[in-house]
Order: structure tokens, then sequence, then C-alpha cells
């Protein structure tokens, strides 16, 4: 049951086995000489500013948000699209259309309602 | 090893336990919706693994409808915390006490 | 392979069942664009445009009482008789919440913004609560009560600007999604023990085939969380005091009223469908005994009324007082489901509909008075029967409704439920609930003393009379002379219920 999953096995712990090797060697090998310069964040270069915790403007929330609904809703046509054949052959094309139609005109005024109120502005 | 329906169902346990602990030990409004989330996620899990195990696809569309739906409930939690951050510049549920006895 | 959808394939004819919730959903669409076109600056347009869309539903609801039962949308959704009576209960008391809105100073106060959402907002809650009392696959319960959910966040934190009020939307937010998970997982391991998503499919799978009893009461207890949180009941009530006295008091009234009504109407349809085969055929069920229902619905109804009632008694903001007493009611009405009887189920629907008028109008008082005094502290309402007779004399009616004492509504309503525990033997639990009553008068004669018994305070204008607007007192008395008319003569309101469920469908 497990022999399939062998080489796998051998392989993650050749790797483990070679990285704490390697890492311990450097370790014990390596000279160590800590100064103020070398302690600092390495920052491409360029003296490093402020904290890492920094908070993110709101505005990032925003966008993230409508885009989180927006390509959810994309989601919500799959089901569509896997039963319209049924819809077809049952002969109500035209009732399945129709209905996608009201769903994306829904979205449509959520996407109008988002514009108008300036939810896509950055400023 | 095969991987049955009861490793899923494990799996979900697991997950919404997760999900529940997280939500009683954490005083962070933002952590609580993220636990929210693993809790709706292990149902989800459950539902996509009977969907197989019963051969019926309404599971499927079930998942697919309660993904929209989680995310509109988060976009919708957090739009509310920002605006609560903004009054209050904290979102710990133990310090939002206006309304308590 | 999995096997493709067996679908019920939907038609347009189908729509034509629908018409009140259709029309509810276009005119939230239509006021949120018209909102838009006019830029926010004139609140009567979406205003308008919310009680004509509710008026024309009401219209079709009621025009659609008669006729037969049928699914729409393929078999996700059924328009019945307890769909077309909670229907009804919606709409009056989402119109009766539109039009005191009008009057509200908190809604549309002079530095408020976005006065025309909030009635598109209001528009879709009633529309989201229609189809609560319609889902008949737990797909569609799920769907429907995070629609109402979603919409109640936002109406409850839509004073951005008050601390009270975005609080109340985070606690209502957590508490929701926290307890709507919960629901989930359970709904997604009754999908696991049968296979189906509907509620019909459901019961014959598990007639066929019944699980393991701590399976099946695992799963039924998840359920309830989810429920029990929509309806306010003891242990998933701890949002309910916070959200209702933090949210604006209109978006109280109707919080009050129509979500926990539409999570009655939820529970109904579910447990009714899926433990029992309908009302008539409790007896036969072994399904309730499998998971002790009684026993699991006495003690919550039992904590839910003791709680609500003994908080209830040492607070002293009005709003909050009637928060804990709304939770009380959901108590007495829990009685009803004990065996899920016919009778059970008629005393729920006649309680809940008395329910719905006298605590519509009680919160929709303290709108009022929060209108000429910005509070709503007990020790503020003193000399109020001077200062505005006739609102005060209506509250009073709603008061001794809500206590359940004659010749008002509530007596009735509380009659029938009474009934309906006594004829299935369980003593203890009348007994817990005729003391409850008892506790309940005294917090709600506390508001009437302030009222007419107590002078008030000296200071400028103290106890000049107020200038009642007359939509306020139209909507109260609409609301007044239904809860002191039902209590003499409760015939039509009391056949009405039973056409409802003589016509609850559990089959299709």
């Amino acid at each position: 049951m497990y022999t399939q999953l062998l080489p796998v096995l051998l392989v993650l712990s050749v790797a483990v086995v070679f990285a704490a090797v390697f890492l311990g060697l450097s370790y014990w090998l390596g000279p160590r000489r800590p100064d103020p310069l070398k302690e600092t964040t390495y920052e491409c270069g360029i003296p490093p500013r402020g904290t890492v915790q920094i908070r993110f403007f709101v505005r990032f929330f925003l966008v993230a948000l409508m885009f989180l609904l927006f390509d959810l809703e994309a989601v919500l046509l799959y089901p569509w699209v896997l039963l319209y054949g049924d819809f077809l052959s049952a002969g109500q094309a035209a009732f399945a259309l129709g209905e996608i139609s009201v769903f994306l005109a829904v979205v449509v005024v959520g996407l109008v309602y988002v514009w108008k109120k300036g939810g896509l502005e950055w400023q | 090893m095969e991987i049955t329906l009861t490793h899923y169902l494990v799996l979900a346990t697991l997950l919404f336990l997760t999900g529940m602990l997280g939500f009683i030990v954490r005083r962070n409004a933002i952590v609580m919706l993220m636990c929210i989330e693993l809790m709706l996620c292990a149902a989800n899990i459950v539902l996509a693994a009977f969907s197989r195990w019963h051969l019926d696809l309404g599971g499927h569309v079930f998942v697919l409808m309660s993904f929209a739906v989680a995310a509109a409930e988060a976009a919708i939690g957090l739009a509310i915390l920002v605006e609560i951050y903004r009054r209050r510049r904290t979102v710990n549920v133990d310090e939002l006490t206006t309304l308590m006895e | 392979m999995l096997e493709t959808l067996q679908v019920n394939i939907p038609s347009w004819s189908d729509l034509g069942y629908w018409r009140p919730e259709l029309t509810l959903l276009s005119t939230f669409l239509v006021a949120l664009i018209g909102d838009l076109i006019v830029r926010g600056r004139r609140p009567w347009v979406p205003f308008t445009l919310a009680l004509a869309g509710m008026l024309l539903a009401l219209g079709f609801a009621v025009a659609d009482l008669g006729e037969p039962a049928h699914t729409v949308m393929g078999s996700l959704i059924i328009v019945d008789g307890i769909a077309s009576f909670f229907r009804i209960l919606f709409l009056v008391a989402g119109l009766a919440t539109v039009l005191f809105s009008w009057t509200s100073e908190e809604i549309m106060g002079v530095k408020r913004e976005a006065k025309g959402e909030y009635y598109a907002l209001l528009t879709l809650l009633t529309g989201g609560m229609c189809v609560m009392a319609e889902a008949r696959d737990i797909l569609m319960l799920f769907l429907s009560m995070e629609l109402v959910g979603l919409t109640s966040y936002v109406l409850a934190g839509y004073m951005r600007t008050s601390l009270r009020s975005t609080e109340a939307a985070v606690k209502y937010v957590i508490f929701a999604a926290v307890s709507s998970g919960i629901m989930l997982y359970g709904l997604s391991l009754f999908y696991g023990l049968t296979g189906e998503t509907t509620f019909v499919g459901i019961r014959e799978a598990l007639f066929a085939n019944p699980p393991h009893p701590y399976a099946l009461l695992v799963v039924v207890v998840l359920v309830l969380v989810g429920m029990g949180y929509k309806i306010a009941a003891v242990p998933f009530h701890h949002w309910a005091p916070d959200v209702y006295e933090g949210a604006p008091t209109p978006v109280t009234a109707i919080f009050s009223v129509g979500p926990k009504a539409a999570g009655f109407a939820l529970m109904i349809r579910f447990f009714y469908t899926t433990l029992v085969a309908g009302p008539e055929a409790a007896g036969t069920s072994n399904l309730l005994r499998l998971v002790d229902w009684p026993l699991l619905i006495a003690l919550l109804s039992a904590v839910t009324m003791t709680y609500g009632n003994l908080v209830a008694l040492r607070q002293t903001n009005v709003k909050r007082m009637l928060a804990y007493s709304s939770i009380a009611h959901v108590g007495y009405i829990l009685m009803g489901f004990l065996l899920l009887t016919s009778d059970g189920l008629q005393a729920i629907l006649f309680y809940l509909l008395v329910y719905m008028l006298m605590n519509l109008g009680a919160f929709l008082f303290v709108v009022a008075i929060n209108n000429h005094l910005r509070s709503e502290e007990l020790t503020d309402y003193a000399g109020l029967g001077f200062r505005a007779p006739w609102l005060a004399t209506m509250m009073f009616v709603f008061l001794i409704s809500l206590t359940g004492l004659p010749p008002t509504a509530g007596f009735i309503g509380k009659f029938f439920l009474f009934k309906a525990v006594l004829a299935q033997e369980w003593y203890w639990l009348a007994i817990l609930a005729g003391l409850n009553s008892v506790i309940s008068l005294f917090y709600y004669m506390r508001v009437t003393k302030a009222m007419f018994f107590t002078e008030p305070a000296e200071s400028d204008g103290a106890a000049a009379p107020l200038a009642i607007k007359p939509l306020e007192y139209v909507v109260l008395a609409a609301l007044c002379i239904p809860t002191i008319g039902l209590g003499i003569w409760w015939g039509p309101v009391r056949d009405f219920a039973d056409q409802a469920i003589a016509r609850f469908n559990v089959g299709i």
C-alpha cells in the first residue's frame, strides 16, 4: 500500500539530510564577525526605513473587495454553462438565456453603482 | 493508501474545530472572520466529498454558491470593520463595549 | 463518473407565481438606480419607489392567496399556504417600517447620508424574508438566510457616524457569520446523510433509511443553531440586545419581527417537512423520538423565555428592554414546536401575526418618542401620558398585549399556545410560561407607570406637549386597532391561519 510512496519518502529524506548537513557545516566552519552595518536589513542597497508592519492604505481593501465580489460572480456562471445543454434539449434555451441575462443585469447594476459612488476612483 | 470519504470528513471536522476554536480564543475581529471562513471551508469540503460519494452534482453547485456567499459576507464584514476601525482605532471585540450593560 | 444533474426544468410560467418577490427585487434595483440618478439629493424618490413596490407586491400577494401550491425555479422554491401567509405578514411589516422611517430623525436627519439606499435595502430585506418562507431546498434555505443576513448587517450599521450603530453591525456580522457557518456544516451533513438537497427528498431518505440517532441529533442541533440565531433563542441570542439597541430604531423594529418571523417560517417548513410528513402526520414519525425533539424544544423554549424576562426586568433603556422582551416571546412561540402538530402550527402562525402587530407598534412608538426626545431611557419617558396622550395610550395597548392580558390580541395568541402545550400534557412548561407572563407584567407596567404616573422633570420645555406628526398617528393606529380588534374578534385571522395550514404543502 505504501510501497509506491517510498521513492517520494526517499527524495524527501535526502533533501532534508542534505540541507541540514550543509547548513550545519556553514554554521560550524564559517567565520562570523558581525558589525552594525551587516546586521541591518538588506533593502536593494538603500538604507532601510520604517518598520515591516506598515498599515496598508484603506483603498487597497476596497479594490480587493470589489475584485473578490466580481470575480466570484463569474464562478456562478459555471453551473449555468453546464446545464445549458439540458435546457437546449428541453426546448427552454430562451428561458435559460433570459435568466442568465437577468443575473448579469443585476451584476451590471452593482458595477454601475460602485462606479457612480466613486468606488473605483483612487482619490 | 486510498483516500476515502472518511479522510475528507476527518479533514473537514479538524478544519471546522480549528475554526471554532480560533473563533472562541481570538479577540481580533478580522482573525475571527478568518476563522469563520475556515468553518465555511470545512462545510464545503463535506459537501464536495458527499457530492462525489452520492454521485450527485447538487453538492457541487452548493459549494459554488456558498463560495459566493462567503465572499459577500467577508466583503461586508471587512467594510464594517474598516468603518469601526476609523472610529475606534481598534478591532478587538473585547473593547467594543458601548452597548454592554 | 458523475451523473448529470437531475433538474426539474423551470420555465417562464413558473415565475407568474412569484410576482410579489419579483416586484420587490426589481423595486430594489430601480430604487438603487433612481437614487443614483437623483444623486441621493431627493430621498423621496427611492422612498416613493419602495412604497409603491411594496404596495404592488402586497396586492399580488393578496391576489395569489387562493392559488394552489406551485414550485418556482425548478425545485428550489415553493409557493403554498405557509408562504402566502408569511408573505403578507412580511409585506405589512415592511410597509409599516418604510412609512415610519420617513418620519424618523435617525434615518432622515439632516446629517444623514445615503437615505435612498436605506429604502432600497428595506425592500430587499422584505424580499429576502419572503424567499425564506418559500425555500424548499437546503441550498435556497442557506441563500435566502444569507440574503436577509447581509442586508441586515448593512441596515444595522446604517448610521455610519454613530459608534453604537457601527458596533451593532460588527457584533451582528460576527455572530451571524459564525452561526451560519455552523448551520452550513449541519446542512452539509444532512446532505451527506441523505444525498438529497430538497426537504422532501431528505425526508424520504431519512424515513427509508433512518440514520444512527446520534448522527441525526448532531445534525439537527447544528441546523438548530443557525435557525436559533435567526430567531434569537437563548443560547444563540448574544447578538440580539446589542444589535437591537445599537441599530437605528426603525431598523430594530423590523429586525424584531421580520427576520425573526422568517426564521420561524424556515423552521416550520424545514422541520415539518423533514422530520414529519406535514402537520397531520406528526404522530406517525419516529424520527422525533429518535432525536428526542420535544425535550430539545421544551428546554430551548424554557431557557429562552425565562432568560429574556429576567434580564428585561432590570433594563433602564426601553429599546433594550423590548429587545429582551422579544427574546422572551421567542420562548413562548417555541412552545408551539413541541411535537410538530397542526395545533402547534396554528398557534405559532396566529401568535406570529399578533406579535408582528404589537411588537412593531411598541418599537415604532420608541421611534416616535426618539424623534422628539432623542432618548430611549425610561426616566425620560416620565409624563409622556400627558405630553402625547394618544401615542402613550396606544403604547399602553401594545404593552398589555405583549403581556398577554385580555382584551387584546396577545391574550388570544398566548391562549392558543398554552392550549397546544396542555394538549400535549407538558404541564411544567405551561406553568413556567404562565409564571413568565407574570414576570413580564412588571417590566411592561414600569413603562406605563413612567408614562402616566410620573411627573416629568422640571426643566425647560420638558412638560410641553410633543408635536406628533400625522403619519406617526396613522401608522401606530393602523397597528393598534387590530391589536385590540383581534382580542375581541379573532375568527377571521384564525381561519386565515387554518387555510394556510390546510394548503401547507410538504410534498411535490
